[in-house]
């Protein structure tokens, strides 16, 4: 969960989660540089509004955009992968046998109205709120383990005012980001609300943030829905003692209906900083008011494979799906649909995370692994073709011309493209590419969603090897979160039980993997270092889904911000920006 | 039956058309595959227990109750006044359009006024001067008008004199106070974009209804007294002309407050009830839909009496009694 712990950092949208080396970060320095504060900071965005400010009601990243702007968080990653401390004293202390996790607070922070936080606050949270069962905490799985074949929440408690520690009963290394991500309520005031979800969900100052104190930057002050949320600065911020008081006096995120009403915003001077879509990057780039950074995320664009019962019966072979993913090029995809913007993929865990390793990989779909002819003949081997005249002409097994149904959401000129582009890759060889856009409601209802046929289970993302869709469907264009300090995160799509395993693939070696890397025996960062490389040259040859690109972002900030550093967490210290 | 009663009798069918109306919208959207629940669903991971997630969001919703039920308790808690609570936006749904409502409505006030006053003037214009080089002229700008999609005038407008000449904001700042000579600036754009078309339409309704009472024999009789043009076309012909054309665009103003105002809100980033709605129902958020249906029932037939009630003013010969 690192990448809600970016999101929570920073409000600019921009998640990112990095190398964790503990690396405790005295920071003295003043904003060497910065004239007294003055300014407005005004974000431009066309996401959508935030849900909600309740923190543990939001299931959306600009909700906890917003949150994170007067709630800094236990601490955050720099663009090196360096843990920066922000309400803590000291780095978490995990005990040598990985069971217990101690959490030193700084002993400065305060709720507003000057009560002092405690650890306290952070038990009542976990086991008042985020465990109990009338809240129905969207992310208490996170805070779970299995103990003889119970799934049961781990153990909180209160060592002295600012300290606490949470017991384990098993060993899970990258349980220690779940952690970092934890945040808080107040105790004294979200008791007068627990017990009665409703109750909680309408309680004015969990809603309107009345309560953070000393604990961001920036204090909220006015939210108009669809328009914008104002957060003014804080002079009491408990970060001001050391670093110097955040500089802009208010830092605003205007909503945005369309994107081109947000490019024009920017191009006028209107908006400080906004992120651009790949078309627009070039425009921006030539004009001498505004600079504009190309920085990686955390996300990958891929196409899954459909290996249940319901798809065509070609995908449940490995060899038909690396031909699939050779006739298609990824550096087509990137130049073609993301201008330029993107690095190939071709596993799960992309560059910028400390434990990519490209030993081993299979890289379909590029270089020499870019071949037409090799993908048709693999498929001949497969036997999905026979050779007529000296050329291989790709047949089903009933002797019928290959037909494949590609869905895809509507809304999304990349996913369009990527589709059309698919179309054509996959023509090229004799396949006939069916696309069909829909709204992704539908989507999710008709081809996410599966239960075994017959059965009276309720419908969701992985019921089972022999669990199908509503609608039948082969391939499905999306994107994936990865988690970048925690890639275990992504066995939901890879795991044979994965939550959001929607296409049936099962490989008990990477079941192992997944475990192996939340084990005992993984809290040597070298064998977690070797589980991930592992996993990475099994899926690039297993081939589940078409790893396509890891996307680049270009975010355009006026030139005169200063204090940027460009980077995967390139908000980190958005505190400290200014202008100049 | 005087007018009193007509206007109360004429309520009371609102009332009941309203009823209808958020009746069915109730049980249409309950009746839809989707569910607030399903962004949730989406995002859960291996280890959750679906069911009770979705339960427990449910009843944080209120919609895990019997379906009469929950229709039962929502026009309970709205004849106490309580509208819902938006569970889209985290607040309660009137709060929700009491803040909203202004930026649609004086968009919608000056788009029509706008609209009105020109679109009048340009119809009794190109009426009186048929057929001469200004009828075709203005023929062609008020059929360019009417094609004109709002959203491709709305962005040019941005880009020529927000981006280009600089002398408008490229977005609506809603911290400007509302009566004050810079909020009627900042809602300059807004309002050609949304009043170009309404002037187009109305000229082209208002030509038409003029050249048709313009043969009449009541005006050729009037003319024939030796009455002034001015008068003949001021009092008799545009006063005849007016009756169709005020029932357009009494109808129009709801049609404009709920649908036409969105894309134009949407550009401009006026945070109005038009782009309120399309969230709520991309979002599912039930209780904001409804409020916004029924508000919308009830413009649309309060309109539609005004409509009736100016008819009176308009033409002597119509009587309620």
């Amino acid at each position: 969960m690192c990448g809600r712990a970016a999101l929570l950092s920073a409000g600019i949208g921009l998640s990112g989660c990095l190398e964790r080396e503990a690396k405790e970060q005295n920071q003295s320095t003043n904003l060497t540089g910065a004239p007294g504060k003055s300014g407005k900071f005004i974000e431009g965005s066309s996401g959508g509004d935030a849900e909600t400010l309740n923190w543990l009601l939001a299931s959306d990243a600009t909700s906890f955009g917003y949150i994170g702007l007067t709630l800094d968080g236990l601490m955050t990653y720099d663009n090196n992968f360096n843990t920066i401390l922000r309400w803590m004293k000291k780095d978490i202390e995990v005990s040598d046998d990985g069971l217990s996790y101690t959490v030193t607070l700084r002993d400065d922070l305060e709720w507003s109205g000057g009560k002092p936080v405690t650890s306290e606050d952070f038990v009542y949270t976990m086991k008042n709120l985020m465990f109990a069962d009338w809240m129905a905490y969207s992310y208490a799985g996170d805070w779970k383990e299995e103990v003889d074949g119970k799934s049961v929440f781990i153990e909180p408690g209160v060592d002295n005012e600012t300290t606490f520690t949470i017991h384990r009963k098993t060993v899970n290394p990258e349980f220690l980001y779940t952690v970092t991500d934890l945040n808080v309520y107040p105790k004294h005031i979200a008791s007068k609300y627990e017990g009665d979800v409703k109750t909680f969900t309408q309680a004015p100052e969990l809603n309107d943030l009345s309560y953070t104190g000393n604990l961001g930057p920036y204090r909220y002050k006015e939210w108009i829905r669809n328009d914008k949320i104002v957060m003014e600065h804080n002079p009491d911020y408990y970060g001001g003692k050391v670093k110097g008081e955040p500089y802009f006096d208010e830092y605003i995120i205007k909503i945005f209906g369309t994107s081109e009403a947000r490019h024009a915003a920017m191009e006028a001077g209107d908006i400080t900083s906004t992120g651009l879509e790949p078309e627009q990057v070039k425009k921006f780039k030539e004009m001498p008011s505004v600079q504009v950074f190309t920085v990686p995320t955390s996300q990958y664009q891929m196409m899954q494979y459909n290996m249940r019962d319901n798809g065509w019966a070609g995908l449940k072979d490995k060899k038909v799906r690396q031909a699939l993913t050779m006739a298609i090029g990824k550096e087509k995809i990137i130049q073609q649909v993301r201008l330029g913007f993107g690095e190939p993929a071709y596993s799960f865990i992309p560059k910028t995370s400390p434990w990519y390793d490209d030993t081993g990989l299979l890289k379909l779909g590029l270089g020499d692994l870019y071949n037409k002819n090799k993908a048709k003949e693999m498929l001949l081997d497969a036997g999905y073709g026979v050779r007529e005249n000296g050329e291989i002409k790709l047949v089903d097994k009933n002797g019928a011309k290959i037909k494949l149904k590609l869905i895809t959401n509507t809304g999304s000129k990349v996913a369009e493209s990527t589709a059309f582009l698919v179309k054509q890759e996959l023509g090229d060889i004799g396949i006939e590419v069916d696309i069909k856009l829909v709204p992704w409601e539908t989507e999710l209802r008709k081809y996410y969603m599966n239960k075994v046929p017959g059965s009276d289970q309720q419908p969701r993302n992985n019921n089972g090897a022999r669990a199908v869709s509503e609608e039948p469907w082969d391939l499905i264009l999306a994107g994936h979160f990865v988690d970048l300090l925690q890639p275990s995160g992504s066995e939901i799509f890879f795991a044979t039980d994965g939550g959001l395993n929607i296409y049936g693939y099962s490989n008990p070696r990477v079941d192992a993997l997944f475990k192996k890397a939340r084990s005992k025996e993984a809290l040597d960062k070298n064998v977690r270092k070797e589980v991930y490389a592992e996993l990475s040259k099994i899926l690039s040859e297993d081939q589940p889904i078409d790893f396509f690109t890891f996307p680049t972002a270009n975010i355009a900030f006026k030139a005169d911000v200063k204090g940027i550093e460009p980077g995967i967490n390139m908000n980190y210290n958005y505190m400290e920006w200014y202008f100049g | 039956m005087s007018l009193r009663t007509y206007i109360a009798k004429r309520l009371l069918h609102a009332v009941l058309i309203a009823w209808g109306v958020m009746t069915a919208a109730f049980f249409l959207m309950r009746l839809g595959p989707n569910s607030p629940a399903d962004k949730y669903i989406a995002s859960l991971g291996a280890g959750h227990n679906v069911t009770a997630v979705v339960a427990a969001i449910e009843s944080r919703y209120g919609i895990d109750k019997p379906l009469h039920e929950q229709y039962f308790n929502y026009i309970a808690s709205l004849l106490q006044g309580d509208w819902g609570w938006s569970f889209g936006t985290s607040m309660p749904v009137m709060e929700l359009i009491k803040t909203h409502w202004i930026y649609s409505f004086q968009l919608v006030l000056l788009s029509s006024i706008f609209a009105i006053v020109l679109g009048i003037s340009l119809g009794m214009f190109t009426a009186v001067k048929k057929n001469s080089r200004a009828d075709h002229i203005a023929a062609f700008f008020s059929f360019a008008g009417i094609s004109i999609p709002h959203f491709w005038l709305g962005i040019m407008l941005i880009l020529i004199f927000s981006v280009k000449f600089g002398w408008f904001k490229t977005y609506y700042d809603t911290s400007l106070p509302m009566l004050s000579l810079e909020n009627l600036h900042a809602l300059t754009l807004p309002v050609f974009t949304l009043g170009t078309g309404m002037v187009a339409g109305y000229s082209r309704y208002v030509r038409s209804a003029m050249l048709e009472n313009m043969g009449k024999d009541f005006v050729r009789t009037a003319r024939a007294k030796g009455l002034p043009e001015r008068t003949v076309i001021g009092k008799h012909v545009f006063r005849n002309a007016m009756l169709p054309v005020i029932t357009i665009i009494m109808l129009d103003m709801s049609g404009i407050v709920f649908g036409g105002a969105y894309i134009t809100e949407v550009i401009f980033g006026i945070p109005g009830l038009g782009w309120m709605s399309l969230k709520a129902v991309f979002a599912d958020d039930y209780s904001v839909v409804m409020a916004v249906t029924l508000i919308g029932a009830f413009v649309t037939l309060l309109f539609n009496l005004l409509a009736d009630i100016a008819y009176i003013y308009l033409d002597p010969r119509i009587r309620y009694e």
